[in-house]
């Protein structure tokens, strides 16, 4: 009975963080909007009259994104520098989000992720462009 | 979250941007502002920290990213509803998002998953989104979003309680929706005259009434057909093409088909069409027995309306009987020079002009 009784304040504890991170989630923006978020969850067919659901969902959401971004960003930050031999060059590269790099990052996420495979085998198999087009002699 | 064939992405993307260009774009565009926010702190040689954006992004890896958001949302709100359906409820939980955050992995793994009695309220991904939100920067969306998807008020039919009206009928519940109102309710107040004597002659049947909106003016019998709609809903509704009389024109318009062969037959024919009137051929015979009475109303009740119009006999039948009719005529003028011509042509041509 202890344990139950324990178990059960625990639980009580444990759900005190979600529930204020609910209460806090109307504090917090997220950047994708909720009308759309609730737009393409209902498409799938999750209906929810709750506000804070759907700003989780978003909050989520916005995270994933994050994770792919930066995980992309380390692969491009990674790839080594197109050497230009030249003293006043600055050393500042910009960066740019290729499809390369995003599809390695995607390639991870998809891999840990039993659940969640972002179709289009395109990630698995068939991401990299053609690197050049063999004409016709 | 599969598609069944292996569709090239453009192909994919066409049919999802199709229907959904709007929230498309937004998608997108809230998709950049993300990434434009995603920062990698590297330590420099100098003291100062620096950190690595995205300057710019291939429109084609943008793109990819927005449709793997787009799935990512919709993945989450298709297990969420899982869950919730598994537990015996119709709607989501919260807990039944941790739940499918789970599922989905939420990125690479999170603390606490190897644990089978974890409480979900002490999810590892709860806290990772909590630490997510307390270390990154906020960043709105950029334009002001009209309500989106756009919903058109619908103004619902006031109920018959709504008008305050009192049905005669028992069986039609106050509470359903009123109907509609017509046009014709707002020629009433002109006609109401003719109302009352279009009204007063029904029997009570329907079909008389009808018959008689041709002599009348259509549109004060169909308001008469529509008022008794309003005291007996659930009859025949108002103005139904297929419940009315057939259109009666006048003889006169029609011209009698005859062959080419017997023009004199035919001035003589027509001229004694009209006094055949009054001589009902088995074909009328057919007609509903109302119409028949109706005739005689006419006369009686349509003084200065509208001429009689002479019921419309149609010549049905084979040519032979065709031919004795105007035989026989041709015999009742006493003709001889018809009846020759007649005979002639009629030995000549057997049966060939058929």
């Amino acid at each position: 009975m202890n344990h139950g009784q324990q178990s059960g304040e625990a639980k009580h504890e444990d759900d005190a963080v979600l529930t204020e991170f609910l209460g806090s989630l109307m504090d917090y923006t997220p950047t994708i909007p909720d009308d759309l978020v609730e737009h393409y969850l209902a498409k799938s067919g999750f209906q929810c009259p709750d506000v804070r659901l759907i700003r989780l969902v978003a909050v989520a959401t916005q995270k994933f994104v994050a994770d792919v971004a930066s995980d992309a960003l380390q692969h491009c930050k990674a790839r080594p520098a197109p050497v230009v031999k030249d003293k006043k060059q600055q050393k500042d590269k910009r960066l740019i989000l290729t499809m390369e790099d995003l599809s390695k990052a995607l390639r991870e996420v998809s891999a840990s992720s039993g659940g969640f495979d972002p179709h289009l085998s395109i990630y698995g198999v068939n991401v990299k462009h053609p690197e050049y087009f063999a004409d016709s002699p | 979250m599969t598609y069944g064939d292996g569709e090239g992405g453009s192909q994919r993307r066409g049919s999802q941007r199709g229907s959904n260009d709007f929230a498309y774009a937004l998608a997108r565009m809230a998709v950049a502002q993300i990434c434009e926010g995603v920062e990698i702190s590297t330590l420099q040689d100098s003291h100062s920290r620096e950190g690595a954006r995205f300057s710019s992004f291939q429109e084609s890896a943008l793109e990819r990213l927005t449709d793997v958001v787009i799935q990512y949302i919709q993945s989450v709100g298709k297990t969420t509803q899982f869950y919730a359906n598994m537990a015996g409820r119709g709607e989501g939980n919260a807990l039944d998002v941790v739940q499918a955050l789970e599922d989905l992995g939420a990125g690479l793994g999170f603390n606490g998953a190897h644990d089978v009695e974890r409480c979900l309220g002490d999810s590892g991904v709860v806290k990772d989104i909590v630490r997510y939100t307390g270390e990154a920067e906020e960043v709105p969306f950029v334009y002001s979003l009209p309500r989106f998807p756009f919903k058109k008020g619908k103004r619902r039919a006031p109920s018959f309680s709504g008008i305050g009206g009192e049905m005669a009928d028992e069986h039609i519940p106050v509470w359903l929706p009123a109907f509609p109102e017509t046009k014709s309710k707002e020629v009433e107040e002109t006609n109401t005259e003719k109302v009352g004597e279009v009204k007063s002659k029904e029997n009570g049947l329907s079909l008389p009434s009808m018959q008689q909106s041709l002599d009348v003016d259509r549109l004060k019998v169909q308001k008469s057909m529509e008022q008794e709609d309003v005291q007996e809903p659930g009859e025949e509704p108002e103005g139904n093409p297929f419940l009315a009389a057939p259109v009666w024109v006048r003889e006169k318009d029609v011209p009698r088909v005859f062959c080419p062969s017997e023009p004199k037959n035919e001035e003589d024919s027509i001229g004694h069409v009209p006094e055949k009137q009054k001589n009902i051929p088995p074909l009328e015979a057919h007609a509903p027995p109302g119409m028949i009475n109706d005739e005689s109303r006419l006369g009686g009740t349509e003084d200065g309306q509208k001429t009689q119009r002479a019921l419309l006999r149609f010549k049905i039948g084979t040519r032979k009987a065709s031919m004795c009719w105007t035989i026989k005529q041709s015999l009742e003028d006493k003709e001889t020079r018809g009846r020759r011509r007649w005979n002639a042509k009629r030995n000549s041509k057997p049966l060939t002009q058929m």
